[in-house]
């Protein structure tokens, strides 16, 4: 019998899979990044606990601020440095002008100076190093610390995400690459921001894709 | 011709110099207490160092206001 019809063969699937996962981004496929002082953005990342994270829960994407956010502070503190040598002499020279200060005074104001200087970045360093957010397998965590004193930790189950979405403005911003991710909860309760975050289309994918999964496996 | 500034404005530039340090000490301090906190909410490899900083800054203060009370 003559042959009517032959069905094409079915490799286009396969090429359209090896081309979507150039632009996909999977974290289970990721390596796990090592923790460093400095990461930003780190999958899978190892040698890391958080307050209230359970045995089963692991961190799938850990988050800082872009270090480009640093960039005010680390200018302040050079003029700051830069200060006593520059800006002091010429400005008591003003001042005192008829007087002078003994060398005992100059020498306790400059060691105090240069470590309330050093007080300021610390502050600051510590400031971004704690301000973090997380994403495990079931939630997502906000940490934030303002001014030292006060702590605000927000976490939204995977389950009662409905709308992930992130905004990307400004010349630096789009040099770098970071961006506002926000994420919308179900029910009161508040929306998460994740500020200044680096590679956010990364996050987004990241989080959309296990709320996904976190369906599925409750259907 | 520069002179030495009169002994009353030393005084008060002293006491100045000294509650500053002070105001400033319990900031460090607090920086101490909030380091702790933060490391509490995260464990990290690079924590000890920043522990060590903290410190650091809070015996430097402290060394500062000794040295001020010593020479001034």
């Amino acid at each position: 019998m003559p042959t009517i019809f032959v069905s094409p063969t079915p490799t286009p699937l396969k090429s359209k899979g090896k081309k979507l996962s150039h632009l996909q981004f999977v974290p289970s496929a990721q390596p796990p990044t090592h923790m460093g002082p400095l990461t930003a953005f780190a999958v899978n990342p190892t040698n890391l606990r958080f307050e209230t994270q359970e045995e089963k829960e692991s961190v799938i994407l850990f988050l800082r601020q872009h270090f480009i956010v640093n960039v005010p502070w680390i200018v302040i503190t050079i003029l700051l440095l830069l200060a006593p040598s520059f800006i002091f002499s010429k400005l008591f020279g003003v001042i005192l002008s008829n007087f002078s200060l003994p060398p005992s005074y100059l020498l306790v104001g400059t060691i105090f100076w240069y470590v309330a200087t050093f007080g300021f970045a610390l502050a600051s360093f510590i400031g971004w190093f704690f301000n973090i957010y997380i994403v495990t397998n079931e939630r997502i965590v906000d940490i934030d610390f303002y001014y030292l004193l006060y702590k605000k930790f927000s976490e939204a189950e995977l389950t009662k995400i409905q709308d992930i979405s992130y905004t990307s403005g400004g010349i630096l911003a789009a040099v770098f690459n970071f961006g506002n991710v926000t994420v919308e909860t179900a029910g009161e309760a508040p929306n998460l921001v994740f500020e200044s975050i680096p590679f956010p289309e990364k996050v987004v994918e990241t989080i959309r894709s296990l709320t996904e999964q976190t369906e599925e496996g409750a259907v | 011709m520069t002179t030495i500034l009169p002994g009353y404005v030393l005084l008060i530039l002293k006491v100045l110099f000294l509650v500053g340090q002070l105001i400033y000490g319990v900031f460090a301090g607090v920086l101490v207490r909030q380091e702790q906190l933060m490391a509490d909410v995260l464990e990290e490899t690079f924590q000890p160092i920043i522990r060590l900083l903290v410190i650091g800054h809070l015996l430097a203060v402290i060394a500062v206001c000794i040295l001020s009370i010593i020479i001034l």
